[in-house]
C-alpha cells in the first residue's frame, strides 16, 4: 500500500478517462492526426479520411483492448494484471459515460469517413472491418473474454 | 410524434431536476441555518466563533488539462520507445532481467507494471529521497548528489548545501530543534529509564512515565482518559480491528490516511467510502445504512462508524465537524476523529479540530492522533471516554504485540506538552501556536494574491500549490532546490492524473524573513514556469469588499 497518496481510489486507472478534458484531448488528438495525414501531399481526401480512421481504429485496439493491466504498481493484489484498460474503466461497471462516449467516437468517424469517400465500395470494406473491430470488443457480453487464448496472460 | 417524444423526455427530465434542486435548496437552507446558528451562538471574537470558511477546490482552465495529458502522452510514447531500444540492446538495461533459459517461463519481473517507474519516475528520482544531514528544523543541511547515468545510480561530491529552507516537514510547532535547555530533561529520563523498553505494554512495559503521560493528553484533550502507542501508522491500523469488526458498517471520507483504510480493511466491517467533505454524500450513506441495514439479510448494523480526519494532508482541507457531530447524533452513529496533522497546530490553545469549531470533546467518540507532527516525537494516541480507553488496553493488537513507547519519545512528548499548555511556566507554547497561525495567515493570503491555486482551508497550515503537468511539478522541485529551498511534489499516480502538487508544511519556526525569501522566490519561479493559473481576485482585506459569497459548495 502507497503510503503518501492523496486518495483512496484502489486503481487509478479506473478514473482517468473520467478525469476533466480528457474527452476533449482525445477529440484534438484524432483531429491533430487528421490534420498531419492532411498535410501529406500525394495522398488524396478520401484516402486520409479512411486512414484516420483505420489508425484511430487500430491505436484504440491496441490501448484499449489489447494491453492488460497497469504501468505502476496497485494495492489490489494484482487484481487488474489480466484486464485490459477498456475492462478496468470504472471497475467493470458497463454503460457509463465514459465507455458510452468511447463507443459513440468511433462510430461518428465512420460516418464521416463513408460520406468523404462517396460510399467507395473497398474503402467501404476496410473502414467496415476496422469499425468492427473495435465495436466488438466494447460489448458488454464480452467483458473478460479472450477468443481462442489470444492475450490472456 | 418524435418531436412531442423528445420534448416529452426533456420535460421529465427537468421535473425530476426541478425535485433535486428543491431538495439541494433544502439542505443548503439548513445549511445556512447552521451557519447562522454557529455565528449567532458562539461567543467572543476568536476563531471559533468566525463562520466556516469557504474552502475552494478551484478547477484550472480547461487548457492546463490538456496539456497535462499531452504531457503524459509524450512521456508514455518515449517510455514505450525506450523499451523498445532496451529490448533490442541499443541502450543499456539498467534493471533486473531474467536469464536467456528463463525467458520462455512466465515472466517473473512483471514488464508492465513497472514502466511507469522505468520510464517516468526514474528520469526524476532525483526530486525525492534527498539525504539530509541535519535535523529536520526550519532549516537543513542537504548532502548534494550528482546522478552519471541518468539518476539509475547516485554519487555524493562530499559537498553539502547549508541553510536550505525546509518547506516540507511536519513541524508545525517547531519542535525539531537541539536546544540544550529544552532536551535536558529527555536525556535525564534516558539515564533513569534507558532507551528501550523491549517488552509490550501488557507484559512487564507499562512503566510510570506511559502512565503520566496518558494522564496528561486526556487532560490536555479534556476527555476522561487516553492510551498511547509507540507508532502512528499502527495506532489506526491496530485499534481500528479492535472497535468494529463483521457486521459493522464504516463510512470512510474518500482522502483517508493509508492507515485509516488499512485498518477498515483489517477489520472486516463494510466499508463504504463519501465524497470528501461533502456532508449530503455523508446523510445519504447514513439514512440508507439505517433503512436497509446489512446487504442481503438487511439486518440492522451492530455499529455505524463515521472515520474523518481533523486535516486532510494532502489537500490541507477541514473536516465539517460541527455538521458531522449534529449527523452522527441524528443518526445514532459513532465518530472516529483522526487528529494526525490537527493536534497542536489548529486551535487557539493547539487542542486541535474541537478547539476551532468550538465542539465539546465529549461528542466524539473515538479521538485519535500522532505526536509525529506537532510534537516532534513518535507515536500516537486514543482518548475517549474511560470505558473504550480500557476495552482498548486489554484487546488492542499494539497493546498486547507491539512494544511500548520509548522512555526518551516520552520524555519528549511531556515536555513539548507541558510547553503548549502553559504548566512549564513559560508562554512559549502559547507563542509557537500564535506564530503558527500567522504564519499560515500570512503565507495563504500572499499566495492566493500572487495567483496561485492551493487548496484546503485558511486555518491549515498543509498548503498544496496545485502544479498539474509532470514537467512542471519536476522543473519546479528542481529550480527550488536551487535556490536553497526543499519542498515536496506529489504527482500521478499519487495524485489524481490532473491533480499533481506541491505541498507546503509551514511552522512556527519559520520566520517572517524566511517566509519572505520563500514568497519571493515562489513569485519568481511561478512566472518562469507560468503556474499562476488562478482566475479569482483575491485582496487581503476582504472586509473592504462588500461581496457576500452564497455559493454552495459540495
Amino acid at each position: 500500500m502507497n503510503v503518501g497518496v492523496a486518495h483512496s481510489e484502489v486503481n487509478p486507472n479506473t478514473r482517468v478517462m473520467n478525469s476533466k478534458g480528457m474527452w476533449l484531448s482525445y477529440v484534438l488528438c484524432i483531429v491533430l492526426l487528421h490534420l498531419v495525414l492532411l498535410s501529406v501531399p500525394f495522398i488524396s481526401v478520401p484516402t486520409v479520411w479512411t486512414l484516420t480512421n483505420l489508425i484511430h481504429n487500430m491505436c484504440m485496439y491496441l490501448l484499449l483492448h489489447t494491453v492488460k493491466g497497469t504501468p505502476f504498481e496497485t494495492p489490489d493484489q494484482g487484481r487488474a494484471r489480466l484486464l485490459t484498460h477498456w475492462e478496468q474503466m470504472d471497475y467493470g461497471v458497463q454503460f457509463t459515460s465514459s465507455r458510452k462516449f468511447l463507443t459513440i467516437i468511433p462510430i461518428i468517424l465512420y460516418i464521416l469517413t463513408s460520406f468523404y469517400t462517396k460510399y467507395d465500395q473497398t474503402h467501404f470494406v476496410l473502414n467496415t472491418l476496422s469499425l468492427l473491430s473495435v465495436l466488438v470488443p466494447k460489448l458488454p457480453q464480452l467483458h473478460g473474454v479472450r477468443l481462442f487464448g489470444i492475450n490472456r496472460y | 410524434n418524435n418531436n412531442l417524444t423528445k420534448v416529452k423526455h426533456v420535460l421529465l427530465l427537468s421535473h425530476s431536476q426541478v425535485i433535486q434542486l428543491i431538495i439541494v435548496g433544502i439542505a443548503s437552507c439548513q445549511q445556512l441555518v447552521s451557519h447562522i446558528v454557529v455565528q449567532v451562538f458562539s461567543p467572543g471574537n476568536g476563531v471559533a466563533s468566525r463562520p466556516q470558511k469557504h474552502e475552494p477546490f478551484e478547477q484550472a482552465p480547461m487548457y492546463v488539462a490538456v496539456m497535462t495529458y499531452l504531457g503524459f502522452g509524450i512521456v508514455t510514447l518515449f517510455g514505450y520507445l525506450r523499451d523498445f531500444l532496451r529490448a533490442v540492446g541499443l541502450e543499456k538495461c539498467h534493471l533486473a532481467q531474467e536469464r536467456e533459459e528463463q525467458k520462455d517461463f512466465i515472466p517473473l519481473y512483471q514488464d508492465f507494471e513497472n514502466f511507469y517507474t522505468r520510464n517516468l519516475y526514474m528520469r526524476v528520482r532525483d526530486n525525492w529521497n534527498r539525504p539530509i544531514c541535519s535535523l529536520p528544523g526550519p532549516v537543513f543541511d542537504l548532502m548534494e548528489r550528482v546522478s552519471d547515468d541518468y539518476n539509475w545510480t547516485f554519487r555524493f561530491t562530499g559537498k553539502t548545501l547549508h541553510n536550505v529552507i525546509n518547506m516540507g516537514s511536519y513541524n508545525y510547532l517547531g519542535f525539531a530543534e537541539n536546544n540544550v535547555d529544552f532536551l535536558k530533561t529527555v536525556a535525564d529520563k534516558v539515564n533513569q529509564y534507558g532507551t528501550g523498553v523491549c517488552s509490550t505494554r501488557q507484559e512487564i512495559g507499562n512503566l510510570s512515565i506511559h502512565e503520566e503521560l496518558e494522564g496528561l493528553v486526556a487532560n490536555f484533550l479534556g476527555v476522561e482518559s487516553a492510551m498511547i502507542y509507540g507508532m502512528g501508522f499502527a495506532t489506526n491500523s491496530m485499534n481500528i480491528p479492535a472497535l468494529v469488526g463483521k457486521g459493522c458498517l464504516i463510512l470512510s471520507d474518500e482522502l483517508n490516511h493509508t492507515s485509516l483504510i488499512l485498518g477498515a480493511r483489517l477489520s472486516a466491517a463494510t466499508i463504504r467510502v463519501f465524497k470528501h467533505n461533502n456532508m449530503h454524500s455523508l446523510e445519504r450513506m447514513l439514512r440508507e445504512a439505517v433503512c436497509s441495514g446489512q446487504p442481503r439479510t438487511h439486518r440492522p448494523w451492530k455499529k455505524i462508524l463515521i472515520m474523518v480526519e481533523g486535516i486532510y494532508s494532502m489537500e490541507g482541507s477541514v473536516v465539517r465537524l460541527p455538521e458531522i457531530v449534529a449527523l452522527k447524533k441524528k443518526y445514532k452513529a459513532y465518530l472516529y476523529l483522526d487528529e494526525a496533522h490537527s493536534i497542536g497546530a489548529v486551535g487557539p490553545s493547539g487542542k486541535g479540530v474541537t478547539e476551532l469549531f468550538n465542539v465539546n470533546p465529549t461528542d466524539i467518540d473515538v479521538m485519535m492522533g500522532t505526536f509525529t507532527k506537532s510534537f516532534g516525537a513518535a507515536g500516537g494516541y486514543i482518548a475517549g471516554k474511560k470505558e473504550l480507553v480500557d476495552y482498548l488496553r486489554s484487546y488492542s493488537h499494539s497493546a498486547v504485540y507491539a512494544t511500548a513507547m520509548s522512555p526518551p519519545i516520552t520524555e519528549q512528548i511531556l515536555r513539548a506538552l507541558k510547553c503548549i499548555m502553559g504548566k512549564d511556566g513559560t508562554t512559549e507554547g502559547l507563542r509557537r501556536i500564535h506564530q503558527l497561525a500567522e504564519n499560515t495567515r500570512f503565507f495563504r493570503a500572499k499566495l492566493k494574491e500572487m495567483g496561485f491555486i492551493i487548496y484546503g482551508n485558511d486555518d491549515s497550515p498543509v498548503v498544496p500549490i496545485l502544479l498539474y503537468m509532470p514537467g512542471k511539478v519536476v522543473a519546479f522541485a528542481r529550480e527550488m532546490l536551487e535556490r536553497r529551498i526543499g519542498v515536496v511534489v506529489v504527482g500521478f499516480p499519487a495524485t489524481p492524473i490532473t491533480e499533481a502538487r506541491a505541498r507546503f508544511c509551514l511552522s512556527a519556526a519559520h520566520t517572517r524573513d524566511m517566509l519572505n525569501q520563500v514568497l519571493h522566490h515562489l513569485n519568481e519561479v511561478g512566472d518562469t514556469l507560468c503556474l499562476k493559473f488562478s482566475r479569482r481576485k483575491y485582496t487581503s482585506r476582504p472586509d473592504l469588499c462588500a461581496e457576500t459569497n452564497l455559493e454552495l459548495d459540495s
